[in-house]
């Protein structure tokens, strides 16, 4: 359980606050680059830590995300004309550039300076392995571009959605950590899912469902390790990484691509769920990216011109009764991604943690709270950098693999646990 | 019309969610296993707590040596105030126990607690906290005697991990 002003202080992320500043000095995922296909495409609009902004290419392919709202007289942007290097608001002509600077106000003479005193508010947006990151903090502390492995692999070999989700970022990211929930909520995905199938290690996950857990810190965040009992004086363990502020990974499962999330905060009551795929050596085969498509795996179906997924509150999430009753789903929701995510936006737009009682078993999210709340206090008291924003941070992998039951998986998988480039994922 | 998970996931419905107490006070039992997060639990068991129970020492019964198994068991703990106090009698009354030791100190004591745990199946959590100068290897061994016997073992990089896990379980 956390205290109410604890509870505050972990999921406000507006500016000014303290989540919100450490949300500041991170690259986070931002769009997606199908959303801005082209230059001079149609601009989107989107709210990230609570600012209403708004993306655009412009007619040289340059990357801007600017203030929504044209700094005239207030309308949105989005409805601005994208030409000639610029976004030109449809109201009075006033234009913009991707930084934000105003670089035409037709009513004014050009040679008396106005538009140069105009600049709104500007983020910069980098493209990298298919998606379009910002950073939103003070320029003079921009961090080096984020070095996750999806995002340096070819593109071919990855994978990348994102859906709405409609809660508070940290009930949504604590799904991503909490290992305990999976041999219930989704036990019928592991034999079923094809994204998921197959695997050698499913058997321990069905065949021993007390998993033993280990806690461990290290710089970026967290290592959850969750064993299970396997032959031979071994133990079967998933290791789940979790890097500050919002990145968790799955462990994987056979030679399936691996997969993980970052839960981004929207506003103080949404966020995204966005769901990466990739495999470190190979393409991803057609029918693999047909079944993520088709909403299989961590990925989910949509409402068909958004991103909000088709199985949604609006509509009880389709819920399935029968399918509950016979076993085919615990939740009576299909798909891992709804089911998780119907659940905690169940808890409400915000979940009220006074309310809650974790048991041992919950330490990962315990220790999670705590390092968010540890660091976020040493960045906006002494300035102090916090973990995961240096790329060397990212560079961790989930591991599935047997081990030696007198072994620990902090030195037995340490070479699991490594990015390493032209090499396979370690999984069972 | 707005579906009924629609109606119910306002921030204005979660308003009416009842206030009264869904949970009862859970005995926890907080035992140090050496001399070192004995000094740390002594610390912590100054401040209020709902209803947990610290041990700063273990002391064993005379041929009761560490490893000790079944209902023939006897082995002490001393509580803060320097009592011997029955060690299964404590775990059987408990509903969750939690040992604690510092990384490299002799940690063996766990196994006379794991076998009290085992005979009124109680969750052990396992908590390994720094020791200035420890090394890996310190940590390492510490995590071998903790392992076998834990539900939930912890690696806390700060010493301040203890309260924050207590208070967060409602200890
Ligand atoms: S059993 Fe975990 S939230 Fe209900
Ligand atoms: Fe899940």
């Amino acid at each position: 359980m956390l205290r109410k002003e604890q509870n505050d202080y972990l999921c406000q992320t507006n500016a000014g606050t303290p989540m919100g500043e450490m949300f500041r000095c991170y690259w986070m995922p931002a769009l997606l680059s199908e959303e801005l296909p082209e230059p001079d495409c149609p601009p989107v609009r989107i709210k990230l830590l609570g600012e209403r902004l708004l993306a655009f290419r412009d007619s040289e392919g340059k990357l801007g995300l600017i203030d929504e709202f044209c700094a005239h007289r207030g309308v949105s942007l989005w409805f601005g004309r994208n030409e000639e290097c610029g976004l030109r608001c449809p109201y009075h002509g006033w234009k913009y550039d991707v930084t934000g600077q105003c670089v035409d106000v037709p009513s004014e003479p050009e040679e008396s300076g106005y538009a140069k005193k105009i600049k709104l508010k500007s983020y910069p947006l980098i493209e990298k392995g298919g998606v379009l990151w910002t950073y939103m903090g003070p320029p003079e502390k921009q961090p080096p571009e984020p070095m996750w492995e999806f995002c340096t692999v070819p593109l071919n070999q990855s994978f990348m959605t994102k859906r709405l989700q409609e809660n508070n970022w940290l009930q949504a990211m604590e799904g991503g950590i909490d290992s305990s929930h999976v041999s219930f909520l989704h036990r019928g995905d592991l034999s079923n899912d094809p994204l998921f199938k197959g695997a050698a290690g499913n058997k321990y996950n069905l065949g021993d469902m007390r998993p033993v857990f280990e806690v461990v810190e290290n710089e970026g965040g967290l290592l959850i390790g969750a064993r299970r009992n396997a032959e031979d004086d071994q133990y079967y363990w998933r290791i789940t990484p979790w890097v500050m502020p919002c990145y968790t990974g799955v462990p994987p499962r056979g030679d399936h691509p691996i997969h993980g999330h970052f839960w981004v905060p929207i506003d103080d009551e949404n966020c995204w769920a966005w769901s990466y795929d990739y495999h470190p050596t190979r393409p991803l085969t057609e029918s693999e990216v047909a079944a993520m498509k088709d909403g299989k795996g961590i990925h989910v179906k949509y409402v068909p011109g958004t991103y909000r997924p088709l199985a949604n509150k609006d509509n009880d999430y389709l819920m399935n009764r029968a399918a509950q009753k016979a076993g085919k789903t615990f939740s009576g929701i299909e798909g891992i991604g709804m089911q998780d995510a119907s659940l905690q936006e169940s808890m409400g737009p915000i979940c009220d943690r006074t309310k809650e009682n974790l048991v041992g078993t919950d330490n990962g999210i315990i220790m999670a709270r705590h390092r968010l709340m540890r660091a976020a206090k040493a960045l906006v008291e002494k300035g102090i950098t916090p973990p995961g924003v240096d790329p060397e941070h990212h560079k961790v992998r989930q591991a599935a693999l047997l081990l030696k039951r007198d072994v620990q998986y902090k030195d037995g998988a340490k070479e699991a646990l490594k990015v390493k480039p032209g090499v396979r994922q370690t999984s069972v | 019309m707005l579906s009924e998970s629609a109606r119910m996931t306002t921030a204005h419905e979660a308003s009416f969610r009842i206030q009264y107490p869904n949970s009862k006070p859970r005995a926890a039992k907080v035992i140090a296993l050496d001399g070192e997060s004995a000094k740390l639990v002594d610390e912590i068991a100054q401040q209020k707590w709902n209803g947990a129970k610290f041990f700063t020492s273990l002391s064993f019964a005379s041929g009761a040596e560490p490893g000790t198994t079944g209902a023939g068991m006897k082995a002490w703990l001393s509580d803060l105030a320097g009592r011997a106090m029955d060690l299964v009698a404590e775990v059987a009354e408990s509903d969750f126990v939690v040992v604690i030791t510092a990384a490299g100190e002799d940690a063996r004591a766990v196994s006379v607690v794991a076998d009290a745990c085992k005979l009124h199946n109680k969750t052990l959590i396992g908590l390994v906290v720094p020791k200035a100068g420890a090394s890996e290897a310190d940590v390492g061994a510490s995590l071998d005697h903790l392992r076998p016997h834990t539900r939930m073992l912890v690696v806390a990089s700060g010493r301040d991990y203890i309260e924050v896990m207590l208070t967060a379980l409602r200890a």
